[in-house]
C-alpha cells in the first residue's frame, strides 16, 4: 500500500535511512542538495549526494577563537552546531554577476543574468540560521527595494531544518530568542533521536518530499523524547546576552572607554563579518575586455572592517579600528532595530569562534554595560 | 531615530541595479575641475516619465569604470534634460570628464530624500552652501524663483575656497533679480577679488534673520555645515527647521550594499537630505 | 537707537544700554572713500573701529606677493581692537573696498573710562573677548581649508 502524504503541521516518525529517500525525492524535483559535510577540519556547507556525506558521528567544540571537530562513537548525523559557513553563501553569494554591457552599433546593450535561478534544498538548517535567513529577507526583499536575484533564489529554496541537541560555548540563541528549537519558516524540520527522525511537516512542498517513505504518526513518547533533545541543547547553552536595554545602551555609550580597549585587540580582519549569517554588505566590481567593447558588473561581498568601506573623496570616514569595530557592533545590535525592526544578531556564536583573537560580542556588550553612561 | 522627508516611489523596481541609457546633450565648465553635464534618457518614454525632487541624486555609470552618485542640479520643472554638476575627484568622475556631447552613459534614479517642500506660504528660506554643495541646492533656488510669491525672505549664503571655485556665477544676477538676497564669500582671495573674504558661516553676520517661520537648508563640507548649524542655532532657528545634505560612500543607492550608513540612517534612502533634529546625536561625532 | 541698531552687529548689541551710550558718546564717525587705507600694519593703534556701512578688507603684506586680503569686515563688524591690547600696534592693514562709514573710539579714552568705571570695563572686555573668539574660530576654519 503506498503511504499517503502526511499533512501540514503533522509530526511523523521515520527510520533514519528514510532521509535518503527524501534526498532522492528532492533531487527528482530538480533540487541541488546543500548540506553539512566535513572538509579541512570543519563542517562546511556544500553540495552533497546523500546521507553518507553528512558529518555522522562528528561533534564540534567551539570557544572564542577556537574550533575543533571530534569523531565520536555516536551515530548522529546532525550532531554538530554551526560551522564557519552559513546559508548566505547560496542565497546571497559572495560573487554574483549583476549584468554585462555590450557596445554595438554605436549603442549599448545590457544583458541581465539569464536562465532559471538555482533550486537549492538546504539540509540541516539550525534554528539560529533559519532566523538569520529571515533577517536577511527583511534587508534584501522586505525593504523599499527588492534584490531580484536574492528573491528568485529564496523563492525556490527548500528548507529541511534540524533541531539542535547539542550546543557549544559560543552559542547564545536563547538570549536572542531564535532557538534552539525551530518554530517556523521550514518545509521539513527534523529532530534526531537515536533510532528515528521525528519530522515536522512545515509546508505542502515538505509533505510532497515524504513521498514513498514509510512514516508513522509520532507517538506522545516520541514527542517527549524530541522535546528532551532541544532541552538538552538549551541546558548546554551557558553564554548570555542581555538584550532588554539594547539598542539604547549602545546609542548612549558611543564614546565609552571600552571601545578603545576592544580596538587594541581587534585586527580588523573581517572574519566576523564573513562568518556572520546576517552580514550583507557588498561592493561592486567593474571589469572590461581589452577592446573596451564588453564589460561586466559584479557584486562582491564586502565588510565594514575594510578600510576603504567608508571611503569618500579625501579619505575614510572611519580610519581607526575602534571606529570600525564600533560601527559593526552598533549596527548589529542597535541600528539594525531602527532599520529593519529586529536585532541583526541571531546568537549563532560564529563571530566568537572565528575571531582570531577571541573577541566575544557578549562580553563586549557586558563591559560597556558595566560602566555605562545613563 | 529615522528622519527627514519620505522617499518617493521606487524607480525601476524590477531590477534596481540596472542603469538606463542617456545621451550627453551639453557640457558647461563651471569652475576649476568642475563641469555640469546635461543629459537626456535615450528612451522617449523614460525621458517623458522621469521626475525628481530637489536634493535627490542619480547614479551615473560608465561600463568597465564604475558608478558614482551625483545630485541633480538642474530645474525640476524641466526634467526631460537632467543636469549633473560633477567635480573630477576619482576614477569615475574623471572618466565622465572625458565624455563629449553625443556620448552615452548609464543613469539610474532618482534616489534619496529631498529638501523639504515648503507648505506654509510666506516661509523664510535660508540657503547656505559651500563649494560644490551649491549643486544639490540649485534646484531649490530654481523652484523658488518659479514661485517666488509663495516664500517670504529668501537668503542665499554661498562661499568657495577661491573665486575660481565659485559655481554658477553667471546666474547670480538673475537670482538677485528674482529677489533672492545673495551673499558671496571666499576663503582665500586673489588679487582681483573685491568681494567678501572669510568662511561661509561668517556670512550669518551680514544678515539678520527671523527665527520664526524660517527654514535653513545647508550643503557643503561637513565641518562647514557644523558651524553653519551653530550660527543658525545661535539665531534661535529651531533644530527641526534645519536641513543638511550628507555624503557617504555609495555602491548601490538602494540600501543593499551597506556602505552609506550613518548610524541607523541609510544616506541613500533616508538621506541625503536629513533633518538636523533627527540626526543630532550622531552628527559631528568623530569617525562615526 | 533703532536707527543705529542695524550696524551694531553682535559686538555693540552685547553691551548693556548704559554701556552702549557711554561708548557711543566717546567716539565719532569716520568716512572713507573706496580704496582708502584706514591704517597700515605696524602703525600705532589709536582707535577701536566698527563698520557702520560698506566693507573693509583686512590685509597682510607678503614680500614679493603684495597685499593679501585675509578677511573682510562688514556692517556691525569690529575690525581693530589692537588699541586695547598691548603693545597697541596694528597687526594688519585695513582698506575700504567700498565707500565706508566707520565708528571709531580713541583707545586712550576707552582705557581711561574702563579705569574710572570698572563695570563698563568688564562689559567692554567681555564683549571684546566674544568677538575675538568668534574671529579665531572663523580663522581656524580658513586654516583647515575645508574645501581642499
Amino acid at each position: 500500500m503506498t503511504p499517503s502524504l502526511p499533512r501540514i503541521a503533522a509530526s511523523v516518525a521515520v527510520p533514519k535511512a528514510a532521509l535518503q529517500q527524501v534526498f532522492e525525492n528532492l533531487r527528482g524535483e530538480g533540487f541541488s542538495l546543500i548540506g553539512p559535510t566535513v572538509r579541512d577540519g570543519a563542517v562546511v556547507l556544500e553540495e552533497i549526494d546523500g546521507m553518507d556525506d553528512l558529518p555522522q558521528g562528528w561533534v564540534d567544540e567551539q570557544n572564542p577563537g577556537q574550533y575543533r571537530l571530534k569523531k565520536t562513537r555516536e551515530s548522529q548525523y546532525f550532531g554538530c552546531s554551526v560551522g564557519p559557513q552559513s546559508w548566505k553563501r547560496y542565497l546571497h553569494p559572495p560573487r554574483l554577476g549583476l549584468f554585462s554591457v555590450e557596445k554595438s552599433n554605436g549603442g549599448w546593450v545590457f544583458h541581465t543574468p539569464k536562465g532559471p535561478p538555482p533550486h537549492y534544498a538546504f539540509i540541516g538548517v539550525h534554528a539560529c540560521d533559519l532566523a538569520a535567513i529571515a533577517v536577511q529577507d527583511r534587508v534584501l526583499i522586505g525593504s523599499e527595494f527588492r534584490d531580484p536575484q536574492y528573491a528568485a533564489r529564496r523563492e525556490h529554496v527548500f528548507i529541511l531544518a534540524a533541531n539542535c541537541g547539542h550546543a557549544t560555548s559560543s552559542c547564545f540563541c536563547t538570549s536572542m530568542k531564535t532557538g534552539p528549537k525551530v518554530t517556523g519558516g521550514f518545509d521539513l524540520a527534523l529532530t534526531e533521536l537515536p533510532d528515528i527522525f521525528l519530522v515536522e511537516i512545515g509546508s505542502e512542498a515538505g509533505s510532497e518530499m515524504m513521498r514513498g517513505i514509510q512514516w508513522e504518526a509520532a507517538t506522545a513518547f516520541d514527542l517527549s523524547r524530541a522535546g528532551r533533545v532541544t532541552q538538552r541543547a538549551e541546558k548546554l547553552i551557558s553564554r548570555q546576552l542581555q538584550t532588554d536595554d539594547l539598542p539604547e545602551l549602545l546609542y548612549e555609550n558611543l564614546e565609552h572607554a571600552h571601545w578603545d580597549e576592544v580596538a587594541s585587540r581587534c585586527l580588523s580582519c573581517a572574519n566576523c563579518t564573513m562568518v556572520c549569517p546576517t552580514c550583507f554588505c557588498t561592493t561592486v566590481e567593474d571589469s572590461t575586455n581589452l577592446q573596451g567593447t564588453a564589460s561586466d558588473r559584479i557584486s562582491v561581498a564586502d565588510s565594514c572592517f575594510n578600510r576603504d568601506f567608508s571611503h569618500v573623496h579625501g579619505g575614510n570616514i572611519r580610519p581607526s579600528i575602534k571606529s570600525r569595530y564600533r560601527q559593526w557592533l552598533t549596527h548589529k545590535l542597535a541600528s539594525w532595530h531602527d532599520q529593519f525592526g529586529s536585532s541583526g544578531c541571531v546568537g549563532c556564536g560564529r563571530c566568537i569562534t572565528w575571531c582570531p583573537v577571541g573577541i566575544e560580542i557578549t562580553e563586549e556588550v557586558n563591559s560597556i554595560r558595566a560602566k555605562a553612561v545613563r | 531615530m529615522t528622519t527627514a522627508s519620505p522617499t518617493l516611489e521606487v524607480p525601476y523596481p524590477a531590477d534596481p541595479m540596472l542603469p538606463r541609457l542617456a545621451t550627453i546633450r551639453g557640457i558647461k565648465p563651471e569652475a576649476y575641475g568642475i563641469s555640469t553635464f546635461s543629459m537626456a534618457f535615450v528612451d522617449p518614454d523614460e525621458r517623458a516619465r522621469y521626475r525628481f525632487q530637489p536634493g535627490q541624486f542619480n547614479m551615473l555609470y560608465l561600463p568597465g569604470v564604475g558608478e558614482v552618485a551625483i545630485s541633480v542640479s538642474s530645474d525640476p520643472g524641466e526634467p526631460e534634460t537632467l543636469g549633473h554638476t560633477v567635480r573630477y575627484a576619482g576614477n569615475v568622475t574623471r572618466a565622465i570628464g572625458r565624455l563629449k556631447p553625443g556620448d552615452v552613459l548609464g543613469v539610474r534614479g532618482p534616489y534619496g530624500s529631498h529638501w523639504p517642500a515648503i507648505s506654509r506660504p510666506g516661509t523664510n528660506v535660508v540657503i547656505v552652501a559651500g563649494g560644490i554643495g551649491l549643486a544639490p541646492l540649485r534646484p531649490v533656488i530654481l523652484s523658488v524663483l518659479r514661485h517666488r510669491d509663495d516664500y517670504g525672505r529668501v537668503l542665499l549664503l554661498y562661499g568657495a575656497r577661491t573665486p575660481a571655485d565659485l559655481l554658477y556665477t553667471g546666474e547670480f544676477d538673475k537670482w538677485r533679480e528674482g529677489n533672492i538676497d545673495l551673499h558671496v564669500t571666499v576663503d582665500l582671495a586673489d588679487e582681483n577679488w573685491r568681494g567678501q573674504v572669510g568662511v561661509v558661516p561668517q556670512l550669518f553676520y551680514r544678515v539678520r534673520m527671523d527665527h520664526k517661520n524660517t527654514i535653513v537648508m545647508t550643503c557643503g563640507p561637513e565641518i562647514m555645515m557644523r558651524f553653519v548649524i551653530y550660527e543658525a542655532l545661535a539665531r534661535r532657528i529651531p533644530k527641526d527647521r534645519i536641513y543638511i545634505s550628507m555624503e557617504r560612500n555609495m555602491k548601490c543607492a538602494v540600501g543593499f550594499c551597506g556602505h552609506c550608513q550613518f548610524g541607523p540612517t541609510f544616506i541613500c534612502k533616508q538621506g541625503p537630505v536629513l533633518n538636523f533634529a533627527a540626526i543630532e546625536p550622531f552628527f559631528g561625532r568623530e569617525d562615526f | 537707537m533703532a536707527e543705529q541698531a542695524h550696524w551694531f552687529g553682535s559686538f555693540l548689541a552685547d553691551l548693556s544700554p548704559r554701556a552702549q551710550e557711554k561708548l557711543l558718546a566717546l567716539g565719532e564717525n569716520f568716512q572713507y572713500p573706496e580704496g582708502e587705507t584706514i591704517f597700515h600694519e605696524g602703525d600705532p593703534s589709536l582707535h577701536l573701529y566698527v563698520v557702520k556701512t560698506g566693507q573693509v578688507a583686512i590685509e597682510v603684506h607678503i614680500p614679493s606677493k603684495g597685499r593679501r586680503t585675509i578677511m573682510t569686515a562688514g556692517p556691525g563688524d569690529l575690525f581693530s581692537w589692537s588699541a586695547l591690547v598691548e603693545p597697541r600696534i596694528e597687526t594688519a592693514s585695513a582698506r575700504a573696498t567700498q565707500a565706508t562709514e566707520a565708528f571709531g573710539v580713541k583707545g586712550g579714552l576707552l582705557m581711561d573710562l574702563c579705569r574710572e568705571d570698572p563695570e563698563f570695563g568688564f562689559e567692554l572686555y567681555r564683549a571684546l573677548a566674544e568677538v575675538i573668539s568668534s574671529r579665531l574660530i572663523a580663522t581656524r576654519l580658513q586654516l583647515i581649508d575645508v574645501f581642499a
